[in-house]
């Protein structure tokens, strides 16, 4: 099922906006969390709550890693805002104008009545008796001067037509039409209005991501299935997570290194005895560049079979060079 | 051959401590490798601990699931370890690392097809000398 899901699900478009990697629709994160592993870090601030920097919102800030793997898999491509915004609009005719400016009036109108539907379903108990209340919730938005107007009207028309009617206050805007609200005037929070209709027709430069040097283990791991999270925590380079990080804990503080690249004992000492007394293994590897080590290893990579089967088979398969990984662990003497 | 005395000198010192300090028996200093023969980049250690060193998670788990084994009895078999004996201020390579893995054998245990190991033993200027568990592959950590 998650594999014909995959199929159908459009290109993700990764917006690149001051050097950094970003997802704006709610949906692509979904998506990509559940089939492609990428949890990504939220860095957006809460509209209610701005003040705060602990609970944070859309967008996502993908690394640069994570946006490679998605663009080497065929899953997104990374767009460069700062010069899209301008060069689209720059294109717009009057006609496409118009279409835009009401392609954003329905979504307003969408929103509106899903506000008003979901509203109706939290208050079912609302009674007659108690109208000031609906009041209390409205001020804030000046639509709803012209809501309630029509609210009254309805209601209305809706005693005349039906005897068996014993509390028309809950019905009251179901019957609403979605010609008959204003709708919420809309900010865009994506770019996906601007966006030609048909992506295949008018494909946007896609541009090129500047990964750092220890791409190669992270698409190794991502290849295998693990979730990788950045490893400030641990003094690695990627945390690195069996399932996904809400449910599991980390397996690994992973660490690239070059296959010529000098390793001092102490970092391997320090790194193993640290991963040790978190209950982690620390992971060092990095891409075999001269084929003499390329031999597949037969990772167990921590999963049981079951485990195995679970996870998705993901679109693109694997993309990592090849890649040779050691596990440290205190050896307990 | 001054590599060769300093790899031997490490493996000498080693030898001793998990000799007289960890009780391990049947130790023995390899120069060459036993599957092919082929000279070891440096001289190596195998001997038996006198407990079980490692016990993969799996079959840790296997072992709780299946009460045939109370108080994880079955594990107190030693197995043969390698032992590669480093100095804190060397520096390593992954390729040098996956030189050290692919002049083994692999394990002879239950389950042929696990990654191999090793113990890495790190000697420091002072004496002391630690002991880790170096796996070739990704394996999940122990249940600690």
């Amino acid at each position: 099922m998650a594999s014909s899901s995959s199929q159908e699900y459009p290109l993700v478009r990764i917006s690149k906006v001051a050097g950094r990697y970003l997802l704006f629709d709610i949906d692509d994160v979904m998506y990509l969390r559940r089939s492609y592993n990428i949890c990504s870090v939220f860095v957006g601030t809460i509209p209610q709550n701005p003040q705060q920097n602990v609970f944070m919102g859309l967008p996502i800030e993908l690394m640069p890693e994570e946006a490679q793997v998605l663009v080497e898999k065929k899953v997104a491509y990374v767009a460069d805002d700062a010069t899209f915004h301008p060069a689209r609009l720059a294109t717009f005719d009057e006609p496409s104008r118009r279409a835009y400016v009401q392609s954003l009036k329905n979504e307003g109108k969408r929103m509106q009545l899903a506000m008003i539907e979901s509203q109706n379903r939290n208050k079912p108990k609302l009674q007659e008796g108690k109208p000031k209340k609906k009041r209390k919730d409205g001020p804030k938005k000046p639509e709803d001067s012209s809501t309630d107007h029509l609210v009254g009207g309805d209601t209305e028309a809706d005693e005349s037509s039906t005897l068996f009617d014993s509390a028309p206050t809950q019905r009251e805007s179901t019957k609403k039409l979605p010609s008959e609200v204003e709708g919420y005037a809309l900010t865009p929070t994506t770019s996906s209005f601007l966006l030609p209709f048909s992506p295949d027709s008018e494909v946007e430069h896609p541009v090129a991501v500047d990964v750092p040097v220890s791409y190669p283990l992270f698409a190794h791991l991502h290849d295998k299935g693990y979730y990788m999270m950045p490893g400030l925590r641990f003094g690695c380079d990627y945390n690195v997570y069996p399932g996904d990080p809400l449910r599991f804990h980390s397996h690994f503080a992973g660490v690239h290194f070059g296959w010529d690249e000098e390793i001092t004992m102490m970092d391997l000492v320090g790194g193993g005895r640290l991963s040790t007394s978190v209950k982690k293994g620390y992971l060092f590897g990095g891409a075999v560049t001269d084929g003499s080590g390329a031999k597949e290893t037969d990772d167990d990579d921590g999963a049981s079979q079951d485990e195995k089967a679970r996870r998705p088979k993901l679109r693109g398969g694997p993309v990592a060079p090849p890649v040779r990984t050691f596990c440290l662990e205190w050896a307990g003497m | 051959m001054a590599e060769i005395d300093h790899g031997q000198q490490l493996a000498d010192t080693v030898l001793d401590n998990l000799k007289y300090q960890h009780d391990w028996t049947e130790l023995q200093v390899l120069t060459h490798s036993p599957s092919n023969s082929q000279p070891l980049t440096r001289p190596m250690i195998s001997g038996l601990p006198p407990q079980r060193l490692y016990v993969h998670p799996d079959d840790q788990i296997a072992m709780v699931k299946s009460s045939a084994a109370p108080n994880g009895k079955i594990f107190d078999i030693p197995e043969v370890e390698w032992v590669l004996p480093t100095h804190v201020s060397e520096k390593w390579t992954l390729k040098a690392f996956a030189a050290i893995f692919d002049s083994l054998p692999g394990q002879p245990s239950p389950h042929p097809k696990r990654p191999k190991r090793i113990v890495l033993a790190t000697i420091h200027a002072d004496s002391t000398i630690v002991y880790y568990l170096l796996h070739d592959g990704i394996i999940k950590p122990r249940q600690n």
